[in-house]
């Protein structure tokens, strides 16, 4: 399939692409990796008049260690972070979803900020960074935001960026004390997307009990989402297997459960209740290796 | 595929009803609507440029509606083509007194075929549930206050 014509940009710095950006910005796409988008445009289901590809601004492919934060540049690919030692040591929720992401192509071209900024109901990202509690920082004309990922993602396939913002960084909280993340994921057979994903990020205090429980699933609903009444049945909890399985029954408390030809409604609240059992299981189980 | 749900609305039952048999309200209502023009008694013809995230499509199409028994029930009947795909469906309307407030009870049944339904399956009924969602949040707009909301919308749209 053959796009619509378009004009195509890719400058070097990111005060250029913003200006781009601005001409038109009802019209325009930014382009990071295109693993979405093209294959939209190709369809024809999307015709931007002009892209705008991020690829060849220096300093936005990164993961760096700070105090008490990651940093991690909007244009790192999923492979660069399923690579990472860095984040393996410190913050192995991010490597681990990473590597669930779609095929090989698709991890060495696309974006932790593409899929971010797309808002696939089913991508992976949106779940892991609600659970560790990221925040997004955007740039626009009117210089930068920092948004937390509770704020982030307001619908489906909409985000709480402006037209004419960019997304820049992601800026995770760095993990501490003894913890244990854990990714798990139903894959569609043919897409490599969701069915249903759940991140688990546990920390657990001194005396074994779960101090902070983040827990968010995707591919459930029209947008990734934090599970809060797992989370609240987890915290300060010694976890076990029935308490895990107690907490899990709330995976989909307040979603509307979304169907499709591949999975009915009650078939994904099953799957979600099931793997986000399973994530607290394998979760707990790290943080005791 | 179903769609199904229920919205609140602040305002008197007769008031609601009016608002949903009125093609201007209408137009202000039914997200991405540009065009809703009379061309029979009961029937409409529409153009809606609808779009959520990267994906966007101009639909022409109609809206008929039918089973009129005011002020507790209609049907509208949409059919609709576009570049990227079609689209069939109707919805009952079953509008009840709660106190002050009126309760849209509404059940519809819609079709999509084409690009967008063969690509695109596993989004179309999120999709569906946002324009649902946008579309009651609109009515409750013009109904509560019709018209200081009608002002607020105009002056939106020269900024």
């Amino acid at each position: 399939m053959i796009p619509s014509q378009f004009d195509y940009e890719s400058p070097t710095t990111i005060d250029e692409a913003l200006m781009l950006l601005a001409q038109n910005p009802d019209e325009t796409k930014i382009l990071a990796g295109g693993h979405s988008l093209i294959p939209a445009m190709k369809l024809r289901l999307a015709q931007p008049s002009l892209l705008v590809d991020l690829a060849r601004i220096k300093d936005l492919s990164y993961v760096r260690e700070e105090a008490n934060n990651i940093l991690i540049g909007a244009m790192t690919t999923h492979y660069e972070i399923e690579s990472s030692s860095l984040l393996k040591r410190i913050c192995p929720l991010l490597p681990e979803c990473a590597s669930h992401i779609g095929d090989v192509q698709v991890r060495n071209k696309g974006t932790i900020g593409g899929s971010i900024a797309h808002s696939d109901p089913a991508g992976d990202w949106p779940a892991a960074i609600i659970a560790l509690n990221a925040e997004m920082v955007t740039v626009g004309n009117n210089g930068e935001r920092t948004i937390r990922a509770d704020d982030f993602f307001v619908d489906f396939l909409t985000t709480a960026l402006e037209p004419g913002e960019i997304l820049r960084e992601i800026r995770i909280p760095k993990p501490a004390g003894r913890f244990g993340h854990a990714y798990q994921k139903v894959r569609h057979p043919a897409s490599g997307f969701a069915v249903v994903g759940v991140a688990a990020a546990l920390n657990f205090n001194g005396n074994n009990a779960c101090g902070t429980a983040g827990i968010a699933v995707t591919g459930v609903a029209a947008k990734a989402y934090r599970a809060a009444n797992v989370e609240k049945a987890l915290a300060g909890k010694q976890i076990d297997d029935n308490i895990a399985a107690d907490a899990a029954a709330h995976a989909c408390d307040g979603a509307e459960i979304n169907a499709d030809l591949y999975a009915s409604a009650d078939y994904r609240r099953h799957l979600a209740i099931l793997h986000t059992r399973r994530a607290i299981q394998n979760a707990l189980t790290r943080a005791s290796a | 595929m179903n769609l199904e749900g229920s919205h609140t609305i602040n305002a008197p039952r007769a008031r609601v009803y009016a608002s949903l048999i009125d093609p201007e309200v209408l137009q202000q209502c039914i997200p991405g609507c540009e065009r809703l023009e009379r061309t029979a008694p009961d029937t409409y013809a529409m153009t809606i440029r609808a779009g959520v995230g990267p994906i966007k499509g101009l639909f022409n199409g109609t809206v008929g509606m039918e089973d009129l028994r005011e002020p507790e029930h209609y049907r509208l009947a949409v059919e609709g083509k576009g570049s990227t795909g079609f689209l069939k469906g109707s919805g009952d309307f079953d509008l009840h007194e709660e106190g002050e407030t009126t309760v849209i009870k509404y059940s519809g049944k819609m079709q999509v075929g084409g690009m967008i339904a063969s690509v695109g399956q596993r989004l179309v009924l999120s999709a569906a549930r946002m324009m649902a969602s946008q579309f009651f949040a609109n009515l409750a707009k013009q109904t509560v206050k019709p018209t200081e909301q009608v002002k607020t919308n105009s002056a939106q749209h020269s900024e």
